[in-house]
């Protein structure tokens, strides 16, 4: 019994220090609170990650709005029509770098928390409604698929982000509702089509602003405004 | 009345007159006004105004996503001075804004400070032209801040030549970002493409540099110009233009450390061959047999490759004794045939072959006078001959070709139909008995079986066999050499035993004959002599004379009868047990074995050929001339 309880210590020892080890070598930042539990990935890998996915999604989106424009609304003047459409312009975001740097980072990331989410049900939408387009191109079907599911794992990257940020904050629960749906299901094939364009023209600019905004967030917090 | 008439008609003639005049009078000033009107439009288009031609926003241009500019391009001139203003209304207000600046753009241009430029708005910008004559409006143009960014090349692009310590040289290439581009925050991130190529090259060699405003070059051309240029993107827009060309001249000994270390390199290498080449010249033989062992020649049992060489198919096959396929004899059979009793008439062949090859290389003192004796382990008569005259050509070596050749000489007395294929089966024995292992591959002489059928070349197997033995005793090999009493034929084939036993060792395995062993003619042989037991249990066996009277004495076996003396089987120790044949007669052989023992048939048999055998030697012995021989019927009564 007594080597038995003696080796117990001795791992649990070896444990514990292996642990501590393992911690230091982690880089914490001074961002990181010290109360915080879960201060495991370092803030600098998330954002890295997070920058990475805002980046690729809105590249996708530009491509995504660039073919279709050029497949089936080119030349028909929608963006005259195009103005002022998006259900996100109703969340007041930064619209210059002024603006932007003015902003607290936690308002940034609380706006980033807002612009997201607003995005998860059109997205699933365009999914669904691309596939039963007439002669559904596949370059679009798989853009808008893909940037679904990034979207989604961005938003989960940014909730770990705000939790070690502020790990206090309450949960955000404000985001613009999106009713274009039947829109995108309309018989009209002119007013469908609009419906479409407007869509991929709001994503791209939305994906374009929270990728701007990440980049900001980055390189104030990660690398103190000196990237 | 009549004036009235006249009245009335003058009346009538002034009203017509009035009214033409009146009618005239329109006309004229009708065609004047004409005449002035088509004046005036003839002045007019002498002097070629109109109004103004459509304008044209051609570009807009944001350097950092801060301000931007727009240009366009002005319509027809309308030959009037005309005016360009432009005015634009943003995404979601409906306030028209003017034009903030127009010069800092230059000529047709409009500059948005960075107070008048919203990003991710839509901009609705048109461009009026107004001249005396007219006006006219472009398109509107919509423009996203967002999506027109265009950044200045990046600036002040160095190049230097580096020489590290314990590296290669290189190029190193640095620049720094555009003046206006704001990296530090994050509000733009730039990526970097370099180009370069030598001054008179025709095309470029183009470097991507990710998001570092330095780079590295190593592969160059020494005591070459070349040009350098650098240029920018921004995450989520366009290239900018090359920057203007640097240019650097890179020196003549840019690359010496590198051929310097190549010509050591091939030094060595020369060096290493030449050591490999001086040592497989001097011990390239033994590598090669290291690595390719010499194939063993076919040891195949009758298998003659002189007749193969000759194609004689037939006779090769033959010399198998191939009667029928797979071979189903024994060993144990053939030995039986070997060791069967012949009286031969050859007896008289040996004091003759004995007297004339009693010279060169041989012992005469060990020579056996004995008559009985003259005839060795190789005394059968066709075996004999052959293997006799094989020595006189080639003692040191054995050839199965050679005996061949033998055949030829003279002591045609002989005569044999030896087969040449049966020699190298005989020098195959010894190698059976000599592993001492390989005791129990003695076979088994079985009664009764091939009795009349007799090679007589079985026989001298086994005594090759038994000459084999004693090769591990050299003295009793010579001895055994010399109580052939063939003399020189028999100690040389003992020789060509001792060769062939040698080669026999090299060969990876015995085979066995399976075959029947090919068959010469049977001659009747003399018993088998034990004519001495090695002390490694080696046994030499003697063919005995039927002349052997001297020998005999005792014996007193009946030259007429023929007595077999078998092989029953051998011991552990190499311990030859011995059967008489049942259908011999052997009456002198009872008496005989009256003297030693008395006999036990109750006993086991195998306990009295061991013990007969054991004792026999000193038992049997019959001193004949210095020689010692065991005569098998002196333990043929212990067998019973």
């Amino acid at each position: 019994m007594d080597s038995k309880w003696s080796r117990r210590t001795g791992s649990l020892l070896l444990l514990l220090v292996s642990n501590l080890l393992l911690c230091k070598s982690t880089a914490s930042l001074p961002i990181c609170p010290s109360g915080a539990v879960n201060c495991q990935v370092s803030l600098r890998d998330l954002f890295d990650r997070a920058v990475i996915l805002s980046h690729h999604i809105h590249k996708l989106s530009s491509e995504m709005f660039n073919e279709f424009d050029k497949r089936y609304t080119q030349g028909r003047g929608f963006i005259t029509k195009a103005i002022n459409s998006c259900h996100t312009s109703s969340l007041s975001t930064p619209e210059d770098k002024e603006q932007a740097q003015q902003i607290h980072h936690e308002d940034l990331l609380n706006m980033v928390l807002r612009v997201l989410p607003s995005w998860n049900d059109p997205l699933y939408h365009l999914v669904t409604e691309v596939r039963g387009m007439q002669e559904a191109p596949d370059a679009i079907l798989s853009k808008a698929i893909e940037i679904e599911e990034q979207n989604r794992r961005l938003l989960e990257g940014m909730e770990k982000i705000v939790g070690q940020v502020h790990p206090g904050i309450k949960e955000n629960e404000i985001y613009s509702v999106w009713s274009g749906l039947p829109s995108l299901q309309m018989a009209d094939e002119d007013a469908r089509l609009f419906a479409f364009y407007n869509l991929l023209h709001c994503l791209r600019r939305d994906s374009h602003k929270i990728d701007n905004y990440l980049k900001l967030l980055k390189c104030r917090i990660i690398y103190d405004s000196n990237c | 009345m009549m004036v009235s008439l006249h009245e009335q008609q003058s009346e009538s003639l002034i009203h017509s007159l009035e009214q033409e005049k009146g009618v005239n009078m329109k006309e004229n000033v009708a065609s004047m006004i004409v005449f002035l009107l088509l004046l005036f439009l003839n002045i007019r288009l002498l002097k070629g105004q109109s109004p103004p031609g459509k304008p044209f926003i051609f570009k807009c241009r944001s350097p950092e996503k801060e301000t931007f500019t727009c240009w366009w391009r002005p319509g027809a001139d309308g030959g009037l001075p005309t005016n360009y203003t432009l005015t634009y209304h943003k995404e979601g207000e409906t306030i028209t804004h003017e034009c903030p600046d127009y010069k800092t753009g230059g000529p047709n241009s409009c500059y948005f400070s960075k107070k008048h430029t919203s990003i991710w708005t839509i901009y609705i910008i048109t461009v009026n032209a107004t001249n005396q004559m007219g006006s006219s409006v472009s398109d509107p143009r919509y423009v996203d801040v967002t999506y027109i960014v265009e950044p200045d090349p990046p600036v002040n692009l160095t190049l230097e030549v580096k020489h590290p310590e314990d590296r290669k040289p290189y190029l190193w290439v640095k620049w720094l970002p555009p003046t206006l581009v704001d990296v530090r925050s994050g509000w733009l991130t730039l990526q970097y493409e370099i180009r370069l190529k030598p001054e008179k090259a025709a095309e470029w060699e183009t470097h991507f540099a990710g998001q570092q405003t330095q780079f590295k070059i190593l592969s160059l051309y020494p005591g070459q110009k070349y040009l350098v240029q650098v240029r920018c993107k921004p995450d989520h827009g366009f290239w900018s233009v090359w920057s203007p060309e640097s240019s650097i001249q890179i020196p003549n000994d840019f690359t010496m450390k590198d051929i310097t270390v190549w010509i050591f390199v091939a030094v060595l290498s020369t060096i290493i061959c030449l050591i490999m080449v001086w040592a497989v010249a001097l011990k390239g033989y033994s590598m090669v047999t290291c690595i390719f062992p010499p194939v063993p020649g076919p040891k195949i049992k009758g298998f003659d490759t002189h007749l193969l060489e000759k194609g004689k198919s037939e006779e090769l096959l033959s010399a198998f004794g191939c009667q029928d396929f797979p071979p189903t004899a024994d060993c144990e059979d053939l030995l039986v045939e070997f060791l069967e009793v012949d009286d031969s008439e050859d007896q008289q062949l040996m004091p003759a072959h004995s007297k004339e090859h009693s010279g060169p290389g041989m012992k005469p003192t060990d020579l056996d006078p004995d008559n009985d004796s003259g005839r060795g382990s190789c005394d059968s008569p066709s075996l004999l001959s052959e293997k006799c005259e094989e020595p006189q050509a080639n003692p040191s070596t054995f050839h199965t070709p050679e005996v061949i050749e033998q055949p030829e000489k003279p002591k045609a007395n002989v005569t044999h139909t030896w087969d040449p294929q049966t020699i190298s089966l005989v020098g195959k024995m010894p190698y059976l008995s000599v592993n001492g292992s390989k005791s129990s591959t003695w076979p088994l002489l079985q009664p009764g079986q091939h009795n009349t059928n007799s090679p007589y070349h079985n026989i001298a197997d086994m005594c090759k066999l038994a000459t084999s033995l004693d090769k591990i005793d050299k003295d009793a090999l010579q001895s055994s050499k010399t109580t052939e009493a063939a003399g020189e034929e028999k100690a040389t084939k003992q020789r060509e035993v001792e060769s062939s036993h040698s080669k026999a060792e090299q060969d990876t395995g015995w085979l066995l004959p399976k075959e029947k062993p090919p068959f010469i003619s049977p001659k009747p042989l003399d018993y088998v002599e034990i004519h001495k037991v090695n002390k490694d249990g080696a046994l030499s066996l003697l063919l005995k004379q039927k002349e052997n009277g001297d020998q005999t004495g005792k014996a007193g076996t009946p030259e007429t009868s023929k007595e077999y003396a078998k092989v029953s089987r051998v011991m552990d120790n190499n311990i030859l047990v011995l059967v008489q044949d049942p259908g011999a007669q052997n009456v002198a052989l009872f008496e005989e074995s009256t003297k030693e023992a008395p006999p036990s048939p109750s006993q086991n048999q195998a306990e009295k050929d061991l013990s007969s055998f054991s004792t026999a030697p000193s038992d049997c012995r019959l001193q004949q001339g210095g020689l010692d021989y065991l005569d098998p019927a002196c333990f043929m009564h212990s067998l019973h």
